[in-house]
């Protein structure tokens, strides 16, 4: 497949799951927002998940009051979920010719209706639903990309760019009970876990244990729930490995190494060990792994060696492309 | 219950009470005031939808197109805006014979037009013998001297053509113009069949109309039979400028419906004159490149520019024999407005036969007789730039102001080469659901040609409208709209 393609795909789909998760972190704040203990401290939760965003700067800068609709809307943030929905879109449009027709029109629908004035006036009086329908779509684009198009290599770049945002997303949400400044409450610990579609999954497995630890452990290192960090890492070194035709355990580019390292760091350490070397630390190294397998993907698969460090002057590109 | 849901033919409007046809030929009344043969049956269909029906229709076929993406895109001065190509569900109805004579005419045409190509880029038999001035092919801003003595893939210069025809205030149909370069519009052509089907399924199986599904498989066929390489399947790709393109819908579409993958520049690599994709498991060969962007975008190292959309060396491939273009390098002097004017005496020339279709009479103001006549005649004529497309920089002189005059007259008198003029002709006009009545609005017809192994038309093609009333201008650019057309099966 054309190294653009792939890339392409990767990228729509990191996009959409994007928009899920960071729609998600609000939806959640927002229902908890109507609990009064909560509301005592609103500002510093919202503030937490700013930070996880690393969403601060532009937030005290832009014009938004409310970081709810800030999330959502801002043109400004390029995380906000109008932009990664756009984005998305940008992407798909740019490789349709590999994706059916539903995933097309599922994403062309949601573009326009974010785009709209419809969308603004729905926030406002029906936020709920409004929530609803973004990650609604999400989840009708994942159930459509895996059965309605061949679970070919394309389809594995995709995969790749879903799990690698997922695993990413997670450990935000994750590291938003670091960042409270004090001990996380009860609250702290289910909307963390609702964040992360999580909380009827642990209540499975650790029942009423609800604990910083047994939450961490959850999100961390859970071998079956597919928004576990570990999980996200099995499903991105296997992708690797099908693509590549390399067998598990072992590597033949830079991709592979650095995922298959990562992989091994989930899979050979255990919660206590995280807690006691401080847990924003352990998953800030998480996060930087996680950003090394991106880039070196990226690498393998997209560019030329020779193109590492060159860049596009991009508006002369676009003016060209619209003589034509 | 009171009423009989079954007597639709009390009911049935008058649709065309105050309908005005006069002053042009109309394709559903002729100069008549009775519906043609052709056209009874939609007459009867239209007769049983109230207007708020056909408004309904009208707005599903809307978001459904914007739902599906298909737009083009229409840049300002900030970003793009993305817009749906509007269309008129009123087919335009072809009948069989008629067609037939088109196809003929149009199979005529691009013969002749791709004899000339090949002609003018190596023994320039036609200049030689005093037919078209060595002036004319060579001041053409397509000419490209690098194509003098090379031999394109089969002889085939234009793969893909899309002839603009009109009709005129008898109903002759008149070829406006040739393009000869990278036509665009089949998309529209083809998403317009099946909006149709959708929306007026019986009317459409009763009237037994001739498909036009099979284009996408007949351009592959085309591409692939230009391919260098003798075994194996060919490798066809489609080279876009790429997603801020206004066409981009359409190259997407075309590369999805024929399987083949669309490319940008950057895909593309050229390795000791073959030409490669870059893919996740290593470079691909190319063998056949069905381009979207204009001959000197192609290649920035030999046509010495700054293009980013192009690809270096791919001249050379070309040039070596290695890799196939649809269209060939240089086609654009066939598209030249001045090079059009003598297109029946290429046809006379080549084929020794008479033209089938006829043409507009065009003055060429480079021609000094003619030009004269031009400038003392600027109200009664349109004034067109030779290499514009778009319907950009026209002057149709009966609705111009003394200024526009003036300035149009020292634009040719500067670069006389650069102008044609023609009599203006009155566009036929068809009747279209505009604001809740139906008027008749002016169209011409875009039919695309494919010359491969045969030469291949689907029948019909393009219908474009111009909505706003009374305007001659039907480019998407500048308020058109499209209509399906439909050839009756003979």
């Amino acid at each position: 497949m054309l190294s653009r393609v792939a890339d392409t795909l990767w990228w729509m789909s990191r996009f959409v799951e994007r928009a899920e998760g960071v729609t998600r972190i609000v939806q959640v704040h927002r229902d908890s927002d109507l609990e009064t203990e909560f509301s005592q401290g609103a500002a510093e939760y919202w503030n937490s998940a700013l930070i996880a965003l690393y969403a601060q700067n532009e937030f005290e800068v832009g014009k938004f009051k409310d970081p709810g609709s800030f999330i959502i809307f801002s043109p400004q943030w390029i995380g906000s979920v109008i932009n990664c929905v756009n984005a998305a879109r940008e992407n798909a449009r740019m490789v349709r010719d590999q994706l059916s027709e539903e995933i097309w029109v599922e994403l062309n629908n949601l573009y326009h209706f974010l785009n709209s004035e419809d969308a603004h006036s729905n926030f406002a009086t029906e936020e709920s639903k409004f929530y609803a329908r973004i990650i609604r779509f999400s989840l009708i684009f994942q159930g459509l990309s895996d059965a309605t198009i061949h679970q070919d290599e394309g389809w594995r770049f995709m995969t790749l760019g879903k799990y690698l945002e997922r695993a990413d997303l997670t450990s935000r949400v994750l590291d938003t009970l670091t960042l409270l400044g004090s001990e996380p409450t009860r609250l702290d610990l289910i909307r963390a876990l609702r964040s992360c579609s999580a909380f009827s999954a642990f209540k499975k497995k650790y029942r009423g244990a609800l604990t910083l630890s047994n939450v961490a452990d959850l999100l961390l290192f859970s071998e079956d729930f597919p928004r576990s960090l570990r999980f996200s890492l099995r499903c991105i070194d296997s992708q690797l490995h099908e693509i590549s035709a390399v067998p598990s355990g072992s590597f033949t580019n830079e991709a592979e190494r650095l995922s298959g390292r990562a992989l091994a760091h989930m899979n050979f350490s255990d919660i206590n060990s995280m807690i006691s070397q401080g847990l924003h630390e352990s998953i800030d190294e998480i996060q930087k792994l996680l950003i090394a397998v991106g880039q070196s993907i990226f690498e393998t698969y997209v560019l030329l060696p020779s193109e590492i460090n060159s860049t596009t002057p991009l508006q002369k590109l676009q003016s060209q492309m619209q003589q034509q | 219950m009171a009423q009989n849901l079954h007597t639709v033919d009390a009911v049935a409007i008058n649709r065309f009470k105050d309908y005005s046809n006069t002053g042009f030929f109309d394709e559903m009344f002729g100069t008549g005031f009775v519906a043609q043969d052709h056209y009874q049956q939609i007459n009867s269909r239209l007769s049983q939808i109230g207007d708020s029906e056909l408004e309904t229709k009208q707005q599903q076929v809307a978001s459904s197109f914007l739902e599906h993406g298909v737009t083009f895109t229409v840049y300002g001065e900030t970003e793009g805006t993305e817009r749906i190509f509007p269309f008129d569900l009123i087919p335009r109805i072809i009948p069989s014979d008629e067609w037939h004579e088109i196809e003929q005419g149009l199979v005529q045409r691009i013969i002749a037009l791709n004899l000339f190509l090949n002609d003018i880029y190596k023994d320039s038999k036609i200049i030689k013998d005093g037919v078209i001035p060595r002036e004319v092919v060579e001041s053409s801003p397509h000419y490209r001297a690098e194509m003098v003595g090379f031999n394109v893939p089969k002889d085939i210069y234009i793969h893909i053509c899309g002839s603009d025809l009109i009709r005129d205030e008898k109903g002759r149909y008149l070829v406006l113009e040739d393009n000869a370069r990278c036509p665009s519009g089949v998309s529209y052509l083809l998403e317009n069949r099946e909006i149709m089907k959708k929306a007026f399924p019986r009317t459409y199986r009763e009237m037994s109309v001739c498909p036009v599904e099979a284009y996408p498989d007949l351009l592959l066929k085309t591409l692939e039979y230009l391919s260098p390489r003798n075994s194996g399947k060919p490798v066809c790709v489609l080279l876009t400028p790429g997603v801020y393109n206004s066409a981009y819908f359409e190259h997407t579409y075309l590369a999805r419906q024929m399987g083949i993958e669309i490319v940008e520049g950057k895909d593309l690599i050229t390795i000791e004159d073959f030409l490669f994709m870059r893919t996740t498991h290593g470079l691909v060969q190319v063998d056949v490149i069905y381009r979207r962007l204009d001959d000197n975008f192609l290649d920035p190292s030999f046509f010495k520019n700054d293009s980013l959309l192009g690809v270096s060396g791919l001249m050379n491939c070309y040039l070596k024999g290695n890799v196939s273009l649809a269209n060939g390098i240089g086609t654009g002097v066939a598209d030249d407005k001045v090079t059009y004017a003598y297109v029946p005496e290429m046809i006379r020339y080549y084929l020794a036969q008479e033209p089938i279709l006829e043409q507009v009479p065009t003055y060429l103001c480079w021609r000094e007789d003619d030009r004269k006549f031009v400038l003392e005649n600027l109200q009664d004529l349109v004034i067109k730039p030779a290499n514009e497309s778009g319907g950009y920089g026209m002057l149709i002189g009966s609705s111009s102001s003394r200024k526009e005059r003036e300035e149009f007259s020292d634009r040719i008198k500067k670069s006389p080469r650069d102008y044609i003029a023609q009599p203006i002709v009155s566009l036929s006009r068809h009747p279209t659901f505009c604001d809740g009545s139906i008027e008749g609005r002016h169209v011409d017809l875009r039919p695309f040609v494919l010359y491969g192994d045969d030469i291949e038309i689907v029948p019909g093609g393009l219908t474009r409208v111009a909505l706003q009333k009374d305007s001659l201008v039907v480019n998407s650019s500048q308020g058109g709209g499209s209509k399906d057309t439909w050839v009756l099966k003979g």
